[in-house]
């Protein structure tokens, strides 16, 4: 009898005990994440705030290198999440305010097509001289520079979300009278979460190229840097010192399996609710973090706290009874005349910044021009030489992983964390090895370009291998098809969505590339071949503001009538003659 | 009191502006109210408007001229005792069941607790417990519409407003799903006194409603209000109710299959006027003769309705279809094979196509195609026929004539399209 009494308690204390042990480490690592990410920031603002010298220190000892990548790391966070408000802010008044929308939209377009390298020097100097004293300025730059490499992406995927939200969503939520705030927060921003998660990994990836390049930035006689991962490279490739070359791209390795592990699939499995679509995914993602998290019972704690603190600070609204609610599309009502004001100061600016470069590209010469149009084409001719050499041996080789899930499954990974690496870190060794070979720069920023850009396309053509059916495979084996035949009349079809998406995004970044692959400087001494990319970064270099300008609108130009004339047309053929969801 | 209706439409009509100044008028003089305590429902073919008019009397948008009226007073926004139940079920799949329905009382801005007790009631009250925390995608299409269901009614709605709720649910969870919101809206203490249904289905509607509303469409008018006063519960198998679902289909077929054709009578009048095309592919009117060819040659329309499980509305389509091509003809109810349908029928391809190529040729629609194509030497671009087809067929969707007129012709081989280039080339 007492046997079994105790049996029954212990047994019931035991059944309580085990969770609470089982999970009490869970909560010890989200504590000391707590105090490391804490720590981390003080010693940023430390750095942020510090005395602004005219040399970079940087040791190269690998037990500095934590720091480093740390620093490297925030900087890139800092900038994501400004571009992360930046897309709130701008996509949701682009779609919501007809009139915004005509100037917001085009805007973004050219936003998006300028190549912002261009514009480094000059935001570095004026950043520099607004904070004279401290590291606040430069660290801006480098912040806004990333940003710059990160926002318009998201921002065009939200808004073409948001303009696309099923209609009976939206009657729904208008026949229950969600008010704009509601309808954003429960409808709208749920329905683009899926497309502004994937494209926040896209933009975090793009924004290490802009990083490496600030944070190594050197203008004439005068030193940039910025203690980062960066910098350690530079000095590194300075120096000679090749072991602390093999470590910094080890640690930048690190850093993005780092984010990936800890940030983004997190983010992507909990992003797997907000799916539209009614098919269950064949093998749905998954995340040992946020496994752990959700078993965290102060995270639980948090959670709980904050939604009862939510409720305490809105007091519920009184009923509406009976009151005829407003109709389609709330508007911010208060908000209105903001938003007009905001929307006036807009184009104010356009305006002005459009007079001010016309008067710029006044003082050039005829002459001129002709010699930068001669850059652009050569120019434009190495960014299709470099997506062309990136597609011969993209396509074989992303068939060949895609179309094998033993594969996929083991080089993906791999090839997403190349497809991250920012590749102007590899650029001076690159070039040194070029060199030693005697290959110039006029073919060998080819390479450069090359180097970046490729994986995109081998990552999309695996993405577009792996969404072949099942059964055209199937067909296209049992008519005994060649491997010829069946590369022409399935694969390469099948794959060309996916393929035009990564050109898009390869020549893209090969122009940006340009402009520090043209015209590099290596252990002070200036590296250079003809071209617009060169002329850009020379203009910047001496200061010449109108070619500068001219350079850049004509490399803009250059990309929106390419995009126009041939980007577009390919990704209309694409959806209309080769989709496969049609 | 008894009588004055909840909500009412007064000489409603309702254009849609296709772009380009072209205009589509989808209803015309609407006159409609829904009556305190009663099942209402719209049935009609596709393109009548019935979903337009329940978006209408929503406050969901505005119409073009007329009233909408709500207890008497002009209504100028959202109907405020009007919830949905959507033909997609439109749930936030983001959202469990019981989140779905607490989001719409938390917009209502009520009190955490009673946000939480009427989610729970709605929920009980549909026979969702138990999947409070499963996400819309974990469920079947029928109880993915309970979710829809739970959420219209916890909002205590005066009207429920149903959009072809059953229509994405198969057909045994329809036939409970039916009963259950009859039972709630029977009890006479609580809300929704009066539903809204439109429905294509005509058993649903004899199951469901007191008064049927039926349309006619391009531009949709009201045809006729049929009362339905059979006793409730009602019996899908009794011969009252079979006669009901038979007069029924006798009103919708002698709108959309007059025995006289109009424009025969009066080709004078209008010159230049053309038949619009029924869209209805040549597969499905190939099906529908060869289906009448196992019967004999002839058979009852709704008896190919009931022996091919194809929708109601399909099977219009290809029989008036098959009408204009001369292959069968529709005395009555009745849809027989003409001697040519028979002979076309028992023919090979080549001959199929010989006389399909030649009963088109036979329409002015497709001789006007064949002279602009010879007019422009052999190419003429998709923008010039939707011209046309807008300019002499101004009441209907364009895009849909134009599809069904390029389905035809490649049938017939009297012309080929090339979607990319949108150009139709002779043969």
């Amino acid at each position: 009898m007492i046997h079994r009494l105790l049996d029954t308690v212990w047994g019931q204390a035991t059944a309580l005990m085990y969770p609470i042990k089982r999970r009490r480490w869970v909560d010890l690592l989200v504590l000391l994440a707590g105090c490391a990410i804490l720590y981390g920031l003080v010693v940023m603002g430390r750095q942020w705030t510090g005395q602004h010298r005219p040399m970079v220190e940087i040791d190269l000892s690998p037990l500095a290198l934590p720091k480093y990548t740390f620093f490297s790391m925030m900087r890139g966070l800092a900038a994501y999440i400004c571009s992360l408000a930046f897309t709130l802010v701008y996509a949701f008044w682009a779609a919501k305010d007809r009139r915004a929308e005509k100037l917001l939209i085009p805007l973004l377009d050219i936003l998006q097509s300028i190549p912002v390298l261009g514009f480094m020097p000059g935001l570095v100097l004026a950043l520099v001289a607004m904070f004279p004293h401290s590291n606040l300025g430069l660290e801006l730059a480098a912040v806004v520079m990333i940003f710059t490499g990160q926002a318009w992406n998201m921002t065009f995927s939200l808004y073409h979300s948001l303009k696309s939200v099923p209609q009976d969503m939206q009657e729904s939520a208008t026949v229950y009278g969600f008010s704009w705030w509601q309808r954003f927060k429960w409808v709208e921003l749920p329905y683009g979460t899926t497309g502004l998660v994937w494209n926040s990994m896209m933009s975090m990836a793009g924004g290490w190229f802009f990083l490496m390049i600030t944070e190594a930035f050197k203008l004439g006689d005068k030193d940039f840097r910025l203690p980062g991962l960066g910098s350690y490279m530079s000095v590194a490739v300075e120096q000679g010192n090749v072991p602390a070359m093999v470590y910094a791209i080890l640690a930048m390795v690190i850093m993005i399996v780092f984010l990936d592990q800890v940030l983004w699939r997190p983010v992507v499995v909990w992003a797997q609710r907000f799916r539209v679509e009614e098919t269950s995914q064949a093998e749905a993602p998954r995340s040992w973090l946020l496994k752990l998290i959700r078993r965290s019972r102060l995270i639980r704690w948090l959670e709980a706290r904050r939604a009862h603190l939510v409720r305490g600070v809105y007091p519920p609204m009184p009923l509406p009874a009976g009151r005829p609610e407003r109709r389609m599309s709330p508007r911010l009502r208060g908000g209105r005349w903001v938003a007009n004001v905001a929307l006036a100061v807009l184009a104010a600016l356009s305006v002005l910044s459009a007079f001010k470069l016309f008067g710029f590209l006044h003082t050039i010469p005829a002459m001129r021009w002709w010699d930068l149009l001669k850059a652009g084409g050569l120019t434009l001719s190495r960014v299709l030489i470099s997506t062309l050499i990136g597609t011969l041996w993209a396509v074989p080789a992303g068939l060949a992983i895609g179309l094998s899930p033993r594969l996929s499954k083991i080089l993906q990974p791999v090839v997403q964390v190349a497809a991250s690496f920012p590749a102007p870190m590899l650029f001076p060794v690159v070039i040194a090895a070029l060199a030693t070979f005697g290959v110039g720069l006029n073919y060998g920023c080819i390479l450069l370009m090359l180097l970046g850009t490729q994986w995109y396309i081998l990552f999309n053509v695996i993405a577009g291998a792996m969404a072949i059916p099942g059964d055209l495979r199937e067909a296209a084996t049992s008519f005994r098809l060649s491997r010829w035949q069946r590369m022409k009349a399935l694969y390469l079809p099948a794959i060309f969505p996916y393929l035009v998406t990564g050109w898009v995004t390869a020549a893209g970044g090969a122009w940006n590339a340009s402009i520090v692959a043209e015209y590099a400087e290596i252990k002070g001494q200036v590296l250079s071949t003809w071209g617009l990319g060169s002329t850009v970064s020379a203009a910047a270099y001496h200061k010449d503001l109108p070619m500068l300008a001219a350079g850049v609108i004509l490399m803009s130009t250059l990309v929106v009538v390419f995009n126009r004339l041939v980007w577009k047309p390919c990704y209309k053929l694409a959806s209309t003659r080769y989709s496969l969801t049609k | 009191m008894a009588d004055a209706p909840i909500c009412e439409l007064k000489a409603v009509q309702k254009s849609f502006d296709r772009g380009g100044g072209n205009t589509l008028r989808v209803l015309e003089d609407i006159n409609l109210d829904i009556r305190p305590n009663e099942v209402l429902c719209l049935i009609g073919p596709s393109g009548c408007g019935k979903s337009t008019i329940l978006r209408i009397l929503a406050g969901l948008i505005d119409p073009t001229k007329g009233d909408v009226r709500y207890h008497g007073s002009k209504l100028d926004a959202l109907n405020p005792g009007v919830s949905i139940v959507f033909q997609g079920f439109a749930l936030y799949p983001w959202m469990t069941v019981e989140e779905n329905v607490r989001t719409v009382l938390r917009a209502k801005g009520m009190p955490e607790e009673e946000v939480r007790s009427r989610a729970d009631r709605a929920i009980t009250l549909v026979g969702l417990e138990g999947f409070e925390e499963a996400y819309p995608r974990e469920l079947s299409g029928g109880m993915k519409q309970r979710v829809g269901m739970a959420r219209a009614l916890s909002v205590d709605p005066e009207i429920l407003f149903m959009d072809e709720p059953f229509s994405q649910v198969d057909a045994l969870t329809a036939e409970g799903l039916r009963a259950e919101i009859l039972d709630i809206w029977e009890d006479a203490e609580r809300n929704p006194s009066s539903i809204l249904m439109v429905s294509h289905d005509i058993k649903e509607v004899v199951y469901m409603a007191d008064r049927i509303a039926v349309l006619s469409a391009n531009p949709g008018r009201v045809r006729t209000i049929v009362d339905n006063s059979l006793p409730r519960p009602r019996d899908m198998r009794s011969p009252e109710f079979l006669r009901l679902v038979d007069q029924l289909h006798d009103i919708i077929t002698s709108t959309e299959l007059p025995d006289i054709q109009v424009s025969t009578v009066e080709p004078s009048l209008v010159p230049d006027m053309i038949e619009p095309l029924p869209n209805s592919q040549s597969t499905d009117i190939l099906g529908l003769m060869e289906y009448l060819e196992t019967q004999g040659g002839s058979s009852e329309l709704f008896q190919v309705v009931a022996a091919t499980h194809v929708p109601f509305e399909k099977v219009l389509a290809s029989v008036k279809a098959a009408e204009m091509l001369d292959l069968v003809d529709t005395p009555k109810r009745m849809v027989l094979l003409t001697p040519l349908g028979t002979r076309f029928i028992r023919a090979g391809m080549e001959e199929r196509k010989e006389i399909w190529k030649e009963r088109l040729l036979d329409l002015k629609l497709f001789r006007v195609i064949r002279d602009m194509l010879e007019f422009h030497e052999g190419k003429l671009a998709r923008e010039e026929v939707l011209a046309e087809i807008h300019s002499r067929l101004p009441m209907e969707n364009p895009e849909l004539t134009f599809e069904t007129l390029v389905a035809w012709g490649r049938f017939g081989e009297l012309f080929a399209y090339r979607e990319e280039r949108g150009v139709l080339t002779p043969e």
